[in-house]
């Protein structure tokens, strides 16, 4: 039974890519078969977190469009070869897809899939409601901030509008140190406001910064946003993992930074 | 004196800026019509002189038959080459133009920036030789030629160029550069740093590395076809003593 699965917000930059990739890759190295579609037409991105973008030739479009078939756009990822990506066009716009279109196609794709993750773009217009069309759950990203909780609240709202099943947060980007003083709001606090099931909490990290450089999914790794990631996976295919404690080894990081 | 003024405006030649119009009046019999138009022509025939131009009638319904035949009694009275029929349809203008332009301007000026168009698609270039681009091409932008093209300027990751003959990029290649689209694989790529994320010739991919080493001093390179493989040299004399333009 494959489960189709959208990475979405609302606010731009808060992590919807990155949380795709590492799910993604994450899935595939608990041996799942994944694709990851990146339905951001225009300002694609997934590829070159992936570090694929060399590799493309057909893209999503010409999926839809004809042009190609779906098997000659899948480009399949460099380390786990049950991980294929879909990638956005870059020369389109947003409109050259219509929600039908996209059910078409990721109807076609679980028939060969366990997961299928779509990188749902910024906002809440035509690219938006591509994403969620096929979408059986969703994973809500925001960071601790009022401006990113406004948004994630919005999307939930859309979302059940849309009757999808399901929708889990993640909380990325928490800096436990802030909370700790004060400045910056907790994971309860954030899931007070949402209200919604929490299915990981992503501390900031720099690793990822480099990740993303490096076009290398840090999901899985002993960095901090590593593990949080793996354990996101876990909980998407039903496993009981509890949360990892942010705060101690955020402490540990802390003393070695003091040293340095 | 009425009556005769009457009769000169049951058919007027309209000039637009690709093409006439003829303007028919409604009540005029079709014989009537072509009589009228063919002394209109000869009385203007100066006027008009020789050129390519598109036609559209107005005014009256005329079958196909019936519109070509005007169209060929234009073309024996007068100099003029018709390109095209256009339907009197204000949408229509724009095919209009392109279809007069392509035909009457061999050398089109200046390429369109891509960015505006839903498609990013710039215009095709007609032309025999080639053409010159400058700026930068950027992510998501596409510059497509029917000929060879010279950029000047860098071609950043996401961009595309295509054309049909050979792609000359008087700087630095990241992105996607696709030569011989039609099918040539004697088309060249040459870039003063070469970086690129794909380069095709015909229908031969290539793609750079996964983990791509800096070049300290990079040098002009050169991809072209050998043996059904792209290959990237330096531009030296031996090599491109061995092109086959």
């Amino acid at each position: 039974m494959s489960e189709v699965i959208v990475v979405t917000s609302g606010k731009g930059g808060v992590g919807k890519t990155t949380t795709s990739a590492n799910v993604g890759t994450g899935l595939a190295k608990l041996d799942k078969k994944v694709v990851l579609i990146d339905t951001d037409i225009g300002l694609r991105n997934l590829d070159v977190v992936m570090g694929l973008e060399n590799r493309i030739v057909y893209n999503l479009v010409d999926c839809v469009e004809g042009n190609c078939r779906i098997k000659q756009a899948l480009i399949k990822d460099k380390r786990y070869p049950n991980l294929y990506l879909l990638p956005s066009a870059q020369t389109r716009d947003k409109n050259s897809v219509n929600p039908e279109q996209m059910i078409k196609l990721v109807e076609e794709l679980k028939e060969e899939f366990d997961y299928i993750i779509l990188d749902c773009p910024a906002g809440i217009e035509q690219g938006f409601k591509n994403a969620i069309a096929a979408a059986d759950r969703a994973l809500v990203v925001t960071t601790p901030e009022v401006s990113a909780i406004r948004d994630a609240d919005r999307i939930i709202g859309l979302l059940e509008a849309n009757e999808l099943k399901r929708s889990d947060l993640i909380v990325n980007r928490l800096r436990m140190d802030m909370v700790k003083r004060g400045d910056m709001m907790s994971i309860d606090d954030v899931v007070d406001i949402l209200s919604i099931n929490l299915i990981g909490a992503v501390p900031d990290d720099e690793n990822i910064v480099v990740s993303t450089n490096n076009g290398e999914p840090l999901v899985g790794n002993d960095s901090l946003a590593g593990q949080a990631y793996l354990n996101i996976c876990k909980r998407i295919m039903g496993e009981e993992v509890p949360l990892l404690d942010l705060n101690a080894k955020t402490g540990f990081f802390r003393k070695l930074f003091k040293k340095n | 004196m009425l009556g005769k003024d009457k009769n000169m405006n049951s058919v007027v030649i309209k000039g637009n800026k690709y093409g006439i119009s003829i303007v028919m009046d409604e009540a005029l019999e079709y014989e009537a019509i072509k009589e009228e138009l063919k002394q209109k022509l000869l009385a203007s025939k100066k006027f008009f002189k020789k050129a390519s131009m598109a036609v559209s009638f107005e005014g009256k319904q005329l079958s196909d038959e019936e519109q070509y035949e005007l169209v060929s009694i234009i073309e024996e009275n007068s100099e003029m080459s018709i390109v095209c029929i256009m339907d009197n349809d204000p949408l229509k203008e724009e095919q209009f133009k392109t279809l007069v332009e392509n035909v009457t301007a061999p050398v089109v000026e200046e390429i369109v920036e891509p960015m505006p168009q839903p498609q990013m698609v710039t215009e095709s270039i007609i032309n025999d030789s080639g053409q010159f681009y400058k700026g930068t091409l950027r992510s998501g932008q596409s510059l497509e030629s029917a000929t060879s093209i010279v950029i000047l300027g860098d071609v950043n990751p996401g961009a595309n160029i295509v054309a049909n003959g050979n792609i000359v990029i008087l700087g630095t290649l990241k992105g996607n550069a696709y030569a011989g689209a039609n099918g040539n694989e004697n088309a060249i790529v040459v870039a003063l740093e070469m970086q690129p994320m794909q380069i095709r010739i015909a229908d031969i991919i290539a793609r750079c590395a996964d983990k791509p080493e800096k070049a300290k001093n990079p040098t002009a390179k050169i991809a072209f076809v050998e043996d059904g493989n792209i290959y990237i040299e330096k531009l030296d004399k031996d090599i491109i003593a061995d092109i086959n333009l």
